[in-house]
């Protein structure tokens, strides 16, 4: 392999090894460039080191998914990953070589059938299709349809196997038996519309209903027993229900990772987690915008309501008030079922002919109920002033109630109904009532009574038929123990003998009502949704106001509410499963139709609900209130079976005590002896009071381990967050500690001025930092400090040095010594990580020379730590050899990224990442850095050095702008006395600069155009000097930089700027004329990328980050303008 | 696969069906801007700056690719979360400091907001997230607020 591409390639897979270690789960990346390079240096023999090789090859291939690499590099790793294994395995074993193969195959035949077996999921397309229109919370409704779709599914199997085909199938033909004929009296109007309508006529006696199905043990040639089947069937959907939603709920509750444990980042997910990607269509956008927008200011709201206390009188009596009205729609909802179901039943006895509505009164008030309450209960949440989230809630709460309301007092009802028929006409048919033999029953049922109560045909008629009869039954049972328990032997009431059972009853209201129900939702989808959306899109042009937007609108898919009406007919379902085993059947048939008709709705006419119903969660939500339901509709269903003794002439269980027994018969009849007893002692209550002992052991033991957990838990997380809050402590400790809390302590007094004046600030700063310099200087002067001298010695600049003070100017060797020591040091490893390391200590003992510095230019307490001058003058010492240093061009190209590593490093030295990323950036970032910097280099040296007048003037130019003028005077003053006290001879001084640019310009020139830029500060820099050298031109500067302060850093006005400058030092050195021109321009481009960049670098210091930001642009102004 | 494929002849006109010929095919901006799946997406450019190669916007189908292997759901959430860092860091700083908070808020609201409610939200956020203090969001911070969060993964994948 060709060398540049090696380590084109080396490069980016160091990129993307630094770019690994943000992610976090990444494996084994730290050494993927140690394997690759091990790999190009050649294959190695041993076997071990292949086969770990290839292991973290196969590793990579089967992690490539989860890097966040693009894809060519992706698509190149994975390609060379498979040679290298392709290559080396062979070498290893055959076998294993087959074996991959074997399973490549494999995996591609799983992947051709995965995405075969996404065909059959039904609706998956259409659900797609929703959630792309409408954001997941839509579609999660649908999907919430599709899974009750599939228990309804699993039902009806269940139902149809073992209950509905055996019966058809082995079971007494229809007409065979009693309970399987019409009666004669009805036959005429079987078939009649209205009879089929309220489940009548055949229908009634179909397998549709419990009363179909026969009481005999055995069915068929199998001796299939169906009545066991029946009872065992009816608790298994229970069963199953239960089982499958707590999986369901318990895996939900697993992906969502107990996020809902800790609320503190409310904010965040609503910035962050608000936009639903989904979404693709502009009305369901613009209605999440608003969505968006409401939780946000509601956000706000809460918090600023947190804040103050709220004085609340008015809302709670709203509140109150508002419970009160739901309190009594409630009521009166239930009422007026209860009462329904009463009149219902007074009209059954006193009217023979019922019409249509009064055989459906009831369904139809209570879907009218379960329709209109909802919208009244919206109503009456809007006096509340609720917070919306809140609301909804008690929207659902209410909501529900009122469902399980209407279901409960509806069955109860009939039960009551049951009752109380059962009760009067047991009184008057007692006397009518005449009994038969249990055997001549069967025989004699060719319905010789049935005249006695012509109810011809219609429905109502039937049941109230049946009931009656089976209430008389009862009751006659009842009343008669005395001749059942003397004579030994059953009577039988026999009137109305066909059908005539309560369960079928039941069964019948029930379907009734879902059936109902059903029609209600379509025409509510037809006439809320389509019609007005009808309305709305096509009479808008010719209506008054504008009615897309105000009054009718485009109908709210609410979400909430469509789920709950789901919850309440799946309730529905298991109430009746049991009396009607068709039922879910139905309900599939039902909800298939749901399902394209909402669908359907949803797509055409609807607009998404306007607040947010978080998706996910809500999941949970949705079945915990179908577990809920479920759990309730059980109970009078399980009250029915265990308390209400089973119809006697129809339906599986007629002839027992109680339903439950036809198990305790099998148990005694057809099981072996030796089971019977077992049963017998686990029944008894020796083993069941300790088996409910141990359980409510168990669940306290297990309560007491989540609580356990979830203290360990919350440690655990309050110790990673400590954990990471005292790394970054400490990382910005080592970065800022030694340098910047020094300053800190010397700058406190000045830092409150200059908090209140960040733009004087800025100024002062800028400029300080040249005049600091200068002490800095001297006072390494005065300290003679051989350190430094050895470190630059040491670095090999010694002849440098050596013929730098042969001109006795030590001033300049040891302002040249000190940014060196750290410059040589990071040229001298190649590599910029250990580089990093190595230089950080440097830096460290760099800074004790500073501080001294600091201490006794102590005047400027300007050091006020605002993070933009941190960050300078760690640019500046870093960029110092990049500019001053100018022998050895490559290695300062080598040294470029080493800086900005480092000063990316220095911040956070513990992510390495930050290198490779900011390469680019650093490019253009240390050009602009260390302009300034040599600005102040060789503004502090010309100015301080030869030209107090200048000097003088320039701060009292400032003064206007500035309040610490006398301090700077000051400062001045101790700054001149330091050079008076140095025997520094300008001359050569200025002399020297002035050969060092010399240099700069020859050697910058073959640096191709890539750092054009900096060639133009050093000429323009060296024609300063050269302007600084003589008098005349020193005036001119000052004046220049009076008329630039008071302006603002705009591009234009810095450009402006840059005119006079130009002729000035046109006029001067003609030399660098043409470079200044070329590179104005440059500057000019440069100037943004700073501007834009050195936020950043200045925002890692966040608490001064406003400080900051208003001290940089006038900080830039004043470089650039100085610069010029 | 094959379906990007398509979807790649599908938006723009001016790639050639035989692709492997020309990988370097960009597609600009506008045409990525104007799929079904992002047009009404406030973040769409971030989206394409983040995931094309050179920031700009314009993808090569390389980067066509990745972008929906991203936010595809079959996705790690880990990645996801990377990406989501680097589209809502909107000056590519590795941190998520405030002007790119009030970037991302106001590209949510379409500027329905006021300046003080921008910044207020930003502050909440800086405050609620920022584990460190620094005043600014760094990519831990935000993975260990944003995959604690309910919807985040119902929430962040494109579908085509």
């Amino acid at each position: 392999m060709k060398p540049s591409k090696a380590s084109q390639r080396y490069r980016s897979i160091r990129r993307n090894t630094n770019q690994h270690y943000l992610y976090q789960d990444s494996l084994l990346l730290g050494n993927s460039d140690d394997s690759f390079n091990a790999d190009e240096t050649g294959d190695s023999n041993d076997p071990e080191q292949i086969f770990q090789n290839i292991q973290f090859q196969k590793d990579l291939m089967a992690n490539i998914r989860c890097r966040p690499w693009t894809m060519g590099q992706k698509l190149r790793a994975l390609r060379r990953a498979k040679q290298i294994v392709l290559k080396f395995e062979g070498r290893l074993t055959r076998t294993r070589g087959y074996q991959a193969a074997g399973a490549e195959l494999w995996r591609k035949l799983a992947r051709l059938a995965c995405n075969f077996a996404v065909i059959f999921i039904p609706w998956e397309m259409r659900i797609k299709k929703i959630e792309s229109h409408f954001g997941s919370g839509v579609a999660s409704y649908f999907i919430f349809l599709r899974w009750l779709f599939g228990i309804n599914i699993v039902l009806t199997v269940m139902t149809g196997a073992f209950i509905v085909i055996p019966e058809l199938i082995a079971g007494q033909p229809f007409g065979s038996t009693v309970s399987k004929t019409i009666p004669q009296e009805q036959v005429m109007s079987a078939q009649d519309l209205d009879t089929i309508w309220s489940l009548g006529g055949y229908l009634q006696y179909s397998v549709l209903f419990y009363g179909y199905y026969g009481r005999e043990r055995r069915i068929g040639r199998a001796g299939y027993r169906l009545p066991l089947a029946y009872f065992l069937v009816g608790m298994a959907v229970f069963a199953y229900s239960f089982i499958i939603l707590l999986k369901k709920m318990a895996k939900n509750s697993r992906t969502s990772l107990a996020s809902a444990s800790n609320e503190n980042y409310t904010f965040c997910w609503r910035v962050f987690c608000a936009w639903d990607y989904l979404i693709g269509n502009p009305e369901a956008a613009e209605s999440k915008t608003a969505a968006i927008v409401n939780s946000i200011r509601e956000a706000i709201l809460e918090e600023q309501e947190k804040k103050k206390s709220k004085n609340m009188a008015v809302t709670i009596c709203l509140r109150i008030i508002a419970n009160i009205l739901v309190l009594l729609s409630l009521a009166g909802s239930i009422y007026l079922i209860y009462f329904v179901v009463d009149r219902s039943q007074k009209l059954e006895q006193s009217k023979k002919e019922l019409t249509l509505w009064e055989k459906n009164e009831v369904s139809v008030v209570v879907s009218l109920v379960t329709m209109l309450a909802p919208s009244a209960f919206d109503l009456i949440a809007a006096l509340e002033m609720y917070h919306p989230r809140t609301t909804l809630r008690f929207q659902l709460a209410r909501v529900l109630v009122l469902y399980l309301g209407n279901l409960y007092s509806l069955i109860i009802a009939l039960l009551d109904k049951v009752n109380s028929m059962n009760t009067e006409e047991g009184a008057t048919k007692n006397t009518t009532s005449h009994w038969i033999d249990p055997p001549t029953f069967f025989a004699t049922r060719t319905a010789p009574e049935g005249g006695q109560w012509p109810t011809p045909g219609s429905g109502m008629g039937l049941r109230r038929n049946s009931t009656s009869t089976w209430v008389l039954g009862e009751t006659s049972i009842l009343t008669s123990t005395m001749p059942y328990t003397k004579a030994n032997k059953t009577v039988l009431y026999t009137q109305g003998p066909q059908g005539q059972c309560w369960e079928t009853y039941v069964g019948q209201e029930m379907l009734k009502l879902s059936v109902i129900d059903m029609l209600f939702t379509v025409a509510s989808i037809l006439l809320i949704d389509f019609f007005r959306g009808l309305f709305v899109r096509y009479l808008s042009d010719y209506w008054c106001w504008d009615l897309e937007s105000k009054f009718p609108e485009y109908g709210e898919f609410k979400i909430a509410e469509n789920v709950l009406h789901l919850v309440y007919n799946q309730g529905m379902i298991w109430m009746g499963a049991f009396f009607s085993p068709c039922l879910p059947a139905f309900n599939v048939l039902k909800l298939i139709g749901l399902m394209y008709l909402r669908s359907w709705a949803v797509l055409t006419c609807n607009v998404p609900h306007q607040q947010v119903f978080r998706a996910s969660r809500s999941n949970n939500f949705y079945l915990a209130m179908l577990l809920f339901m479920l759990f309730l509709c059980m109970l009078p269903t399980i009250f029915a079976i265990v308390h209400y003794k089973p119809s006697l002439n129809c339906g599986p269980f007629s002839g027992q005590e109680k339903i439950y027994d036809i198990v305790s018969e099998t148990i005694e009849n057809d099981l072996p002896a030796w089971f019977h007893s077992v049963v017998g002692h686990i029944s008894s209550p020796v083993v069941i009071l300790p088996a409910v002992l141990l359980l409510f052991m168990l669940i306290y033991y297990l309560q007491s381990i989540a609580r356990s957990l979830k203290l360990s838990n919350q440690q655990l997380r309050m110790q990673i967050q400590n954990a990471r809050s005292e790394d970054k402590k400490k990382v910005a400790q080592m970065v800022e500690g030694k340098f910047i809390f020094k300053m800190q302590i010397l700058a406190t007094c000045s830092e409150v001025t200059f908090k209140a004046l960040p733009l004087s600030a800025a100024r002062i700063q800028t400029h300080e930092e040249s005049t600091k310099r200068l002490p800095k200087d001297s006072d390494l002067l005065s300290q003679l400090s051989s350190v430094h001298m050895v470190t630059a010695q040491n670095n090999g600049n010694v002849v440098n040095f050596d013929s730098l003070s042969n001109n006795s100017i030590r001033l300049e060797t040891v302002t040249k010594s000190l940014p060196q020591s750290p410059g040589q040091r990071h040229r001298a490893p190649c590599s910029p990580l250990p580089g990093e390391s190595r230089s950080r200590p440097e830096e460290d003992i760099n800074r004790y020379p500073h501080d001294p510095s600091a201490s006794t230019g102590s005047l400027q307490k300007n050091r006020s730590c605002t993070s933009v001058t941190q960050i300078q003058s760690i640019n500046h010492v870093r960029s110092e050899p990049l500019s001053r240093k100018d022998f050895q061009p490559i290695s300062r190209l080598l040294h470029e990224p080493g800086v900005s590593a480092l000063m990316t490093h220095g911040h956070r030295p513990h992510a390495p990442r930050h290198y490779i990323v900011n390469e680019h950036a650093s490019r253009k970032k240390t050009h602009p850095i260390f302009w300034p910097e040599r600005h102040f280099k060789i503004d502090a040296l010309g100015e301080v050095v030869e030209l107090y007048p200048r000097n003088v003037r320039q701060y009292k130019s400032w003064a206007p702008h500035q309040p610490r003028c006398p301090q700077l005077s000051e400062e001045e003053d101790m700054l001149r006395r330091d050079f008076v006290q140095w025997p520094v001879a300008p001359r050569s001084l200025t002399d020297l600069p002035q050969a060092f640019y010399v240099d700069d310009r020859s050697e910058s020139d073959t640096r191709g155009p890539e750092l054009q830029p900096r060639i133009y500060y050093k000429s323009g820099d060296d024609g300063f000097e050269d302007q600084f050298n003589r008098p005349p031109f020193v005036h001119k500067k000052p004046c220049s930089r009076n008329v630039q302060y008071p302006q603002h850093p705009l591009k234009p006005r810095v450009k402006a700027k840059f005119e006079p400058s130009f002729t000035e030092s046109d006029s001067v050195s003609a030399a660098s004329s043409s470079d200044q021109q070329n590179s104005s321009t440059d500057q000019h481009l440069q100037v943004m990328p700073r501007q834009g960049k050195f936020p950043r670098s200045a925002g890692q210091l966040g608490r001064r980050k406003a400080k900051s930001r208003q001290a940089l642009p006038a900080d830039l102004n004043d470089l650039v303008c100085s610069n010029v | 696969m094959r379906l990007f494929y398509r979807y790649q002849d599908l938006a723009p006109q001016l790639v050639p069906l035989d692709y492997t010929s020309c990988p370097d095919v960009k597609v600009p901006y506008e045409l990525i801007g104007t799929m079904p799946e992002l047009k009404d997406n406030p973040f769409r450019q971030r989206i394409a700056q983040v995931f094309s190669q050179d920031g700009d916007g314009h993808m090569t189908l390389d980067n066509f690719l990745d972008m929906f292997s991203v936010m595809s759901e079959m996705a790690p959430r880990d990645l996801k979360a990377y990406y989501a860092f680097k589209i809502y860091d909107f000056n590519d700083d590795n941190y998520i400091c405030a002007w790119d908070l009030e970037q991302t808020v106001t590209r949510l609201t379409r500027g329905e907001l006021s300046a003080e409610e921008v910044s207020l939200v930003c502050e909440k956020v800086l405050d609620e997230a920022d584990s460190d203090h620094d005043g600014r969001l760094s990519l831990e911070d935000f993975q260990s607020m944003i995959l604690r969060s309910p919807d985040f993964l119902s929430t962040f994948h494109i579908r085509i």
